[in-house]
């Protein structure tokens, strides 16, 4: 086994991978840049080392630098993370080279994966459904020659693409022409590419991924699925294990299971990875992508499952063997997990970058905090907006979500925005409870939805403690009553400190 | 001591008639309430009222005071009137329009210089943060009055940076 692992990432995903780490008795090596420097994840290592400016391109994804920290450090192996240089086949190979081990799959595995085309060729030549689709970038002859033979809606996609940048849905022939540009122009700014490939188009479409883990010996499970509809920009917001579609069809588990270990076998793959697919309405479900990494949100398998997927992934990544069988997989209770970000999702999801002046987090049974952020840390304005997720486990799907709602009442960030109270909104929604999830419910909720009106007494003690407060801070700003009082006095000096 | 509050933009006024802990105070024109204040940490009250348990957490920003109880969010000014007029929020002055930063942030571009003419809708700053950048528009047509952001500056949330009259 290694004694000591880098970690070539930070925020939550470093911590997570450091706490099993400790775990395991391995030593762990931080990275960090200018403005990370008392971030959790460096506070919490047993090494670290500065690896460059804020800007990640000149530190989290300088390959050189990270890998001479690993140097220096003697770190006999490298744990990527997600995001970052977590997916990218050349990282993968130069730690080959480096003789350092890359706590993942190979890189001809990543880069058969890596592309969305190369990637559909894979599944398809094992067998795994696909949506239909073209092979590769179309010009407007071919688009509408597509949707002509399978019928509008389409999706327009941008082949370099990711984040729903150069994506455009098309619901008539009239309008394809237009689409087509607009999504080529958006995908020719945003990736230097203006290649724009075509996907039937699914309405109401779930997304529901399949997590898998693999020694190099080829012997892979799958650890079954998570739910991950509920999304904003495209972007993953709350996850579940089971799906409550899955939980009403037990034999989807397995069919999907199955499909996906056809597709990861078929690129020779290892170590953990996800196989994403979008599920219908009448249950097909059709190969998305596949994500070479640990995903964020793995803890909803883990909860569920009782495994520690990152203690796994540096077993394998140190040579042993999967110590489990598919018959050994067991799945218990339902989890749900809620990605906390500092943004404001009543003003448009905007990002909300800033100092944590106060923060209390949940906790008690069915609990679990993956997180970052302290009191009084500034979170940075240059990376993603994740400050944590909060994962929370019970013995069915609706205990899971009356405990998440318990959870994040008790959960108070403030200083910046976050989306703990829209979750909340979220969790309480009928649909919601009703397992009627796809991934339009955000847009359609906001559509539907009032929000929910404080009770008279919370407005009205809400109103008193201003007042108190406004006159404990002292008489700069306002005069205190009854020219003493012990009590203000204490809330002063506690104000003061 | 009688204040003059703004709750999430409406006025109310309050009374209060003795000091906390047992606090006896009078919410614009309802009756005569008893509720029992402690400060439980800094900035965070437990109050109890008609036997009901409350938190409320206090926050004090540029913009002014931030109440959260149980999720609910309540932006509140306390003012006590007999004591010089405080500024309001905003700093508005008739007839003038401030364009304010909705996000913490980096201005990457200015698209326009004071004493220029700007429509309603103009693009006027870009802000950017977490790689999501967002334009702030003229609120109406007019001449900017002052334009205060730069490229690269770090701006807050609320934080002015041009006013159009």
């Amino acid at each position: 086994m290694f004694r000591k692992v880098l970690i070539a990432n930070r925020g939550e995903i470093a911590v997570r991978v450091i706490r099993s780490l400790r775990e395991m008795g391995i030593a762990s090596v931080a990275v960090y840049s200018d403005v990370d420097r008392t971030s959790l994840h460096v506070r919490m290592a047993d090494e670290a080392s500065h690896v460059g400016a804020a800007a990640s391109s000149e530190s989290y994804l300088r390959i050189d630098r990270i890998l001479d920290a690993a140097r220096r450090h003697g770190a006999e192996a490298i744990h990527p993370g997600y995001g970052f240089l977590s997916e990218n086949a050349d990282f993968a190979a130069a730690c080959e080279d480096a003789g350092i081990v890359f706590i993942g799959p190979s890189s001809a595995s990543i880069r058969m994966m890596g592309s969305k085309t190369a990637a559909r060729r894979t599944a398809l030549a094992a067998g795994t459904p696909v949506l239909p689709g073209t092979e590769c970038g179309v010009t407007l002859e071919q688009a509408r020659d597509f949707g002509r033979s399978h019928g509008f809606p389409i999706l327009l996609k941008a082949v370099a693409g990711g984040g729903g940048k150069g994506m455009r849905r098309v619901d008539r022939e009239a309008d394809l022409e237009s689409a087509l540009r607009d999504a080529a122009s958006e995908a020719e700014r945003a990736f230097r590419n203006p290649e724009i490939y075509v996907e039937r188009l699914v309405e109401r479409a779930r997304h529901i991924e399949i997590q898998l883990i693999g020694d190099r010996y080829g012997h892979m499970v799958h650890l079954g699925e998570r739910e991950c509809s509920i999304q904003r920009r495209h972007q993953k917001v709350i996850e579940e294990c089971p799906s409550p579609l899955v939980a009403l069809h037990p034999e989807m588990r397995h069919e999907m299971g199955e499909a996906a270990i056809r597709a990861a076998r078929a690129a020779g793959y290892y170590n953990a990875g996800t196989v994403e697919f979008l599920v219908d309405q009448d249950r097909r479900f059709y190969f998305l992508e596949m994500n070479t990494r640990l995903q964020v949100e793995h803890p909803v398998t883990e909860l569920v499952t009782g495994l520690d997927l990152v203690r796994l992934q540096v077993e394998i990544a140190a040579g042993g063997r999967l110590p489990l069988r598919q018959e050994d997989i067991a799945w218990r209770g339902s989890a749900v997990e809620c990605r906390i970000y500092a943004e404001d999702p009543f003003n448009g999801f905007l990002p909300y970058p800033g100092t944590l002046t106060r923060l209390s987090r949940p906790m008690g049974p069915g609990v679990r905090l993956d997180g970052c952020v302290y009191q009084g840390w500034t979170v940075p304005m240059e990376y993603d907006p994740l400050l944590a997720k909060l994962a929370v486990w019970a013995g069915d799907r609706p205990e899971a979500i009356a405990r998440s709602i318990r959870a994040l009442r008790e959960y108070d960030v403030e200083g910046i925005r976050t989306n703990i109270g829209f979750f909340r909104q979220i969790l309480e929604d009928p649909e919601f409870l009703a397992g009627h999830l796809h991934t339009g419910f955000i847009d359609e909720f906001f559509a539907r939805h009032k929000a929910p009106q404080p009770p008279p007494g919370v407005r009205t003690a809400a109103a008193l403690a201003a007042a108190i407060h406004s006159a404990a801070r002292g008489p700069a700003e306002t005069p205190r009553p009854g020219g003493c009082s012990r009590w203000l006095d204490t809330g002063r000096s506690d104000l003061l400190r | 001591m009688k204040l003059a509050l703004t709750i999430n933009g409406a006025g109310e006024r309050m009374e209060i008639l003795s000091p906390a802990p047992g606090c006896r105070f009078r919410l614009g024109d309802g009756a005569e309430s008893m509720a029992e204040v402690e400060m439980a940490e800094p900035g965070v009250y437990s109050i109890l009222m008609d036997g009901v348990s409350y938190e409320a957490a206090v926050t004090e920003t540029p913009a002014g005071m931030v109440v959260v109880i149980d999720g609910f969010r309540f932006e509140i000014d306390v003012r006590d009137p007999r004591r010089f007029a405080r500024r309001t929020a905003g700093g508005a002055t008739d007839g003038v329009a401030t364009v304010a930063a909705p996000m913490p942030g980096k201005v990457v571009r200015v698209l326009a210089q004071a004493g220029e003419a700007v429509a309603a809708g103009q693009g006027l700053v870009v802000v950017e943060a977490m790689k999501m950048q967002n334009e702030m528009k003229a609120p109406r047509s007019g001449k900017v009055l002052s334009l205060h952001a730069r490229e690269g500056d770090t701006v807050t949330a609320g934080e002015v940076l041009a006013t159009i009259g």
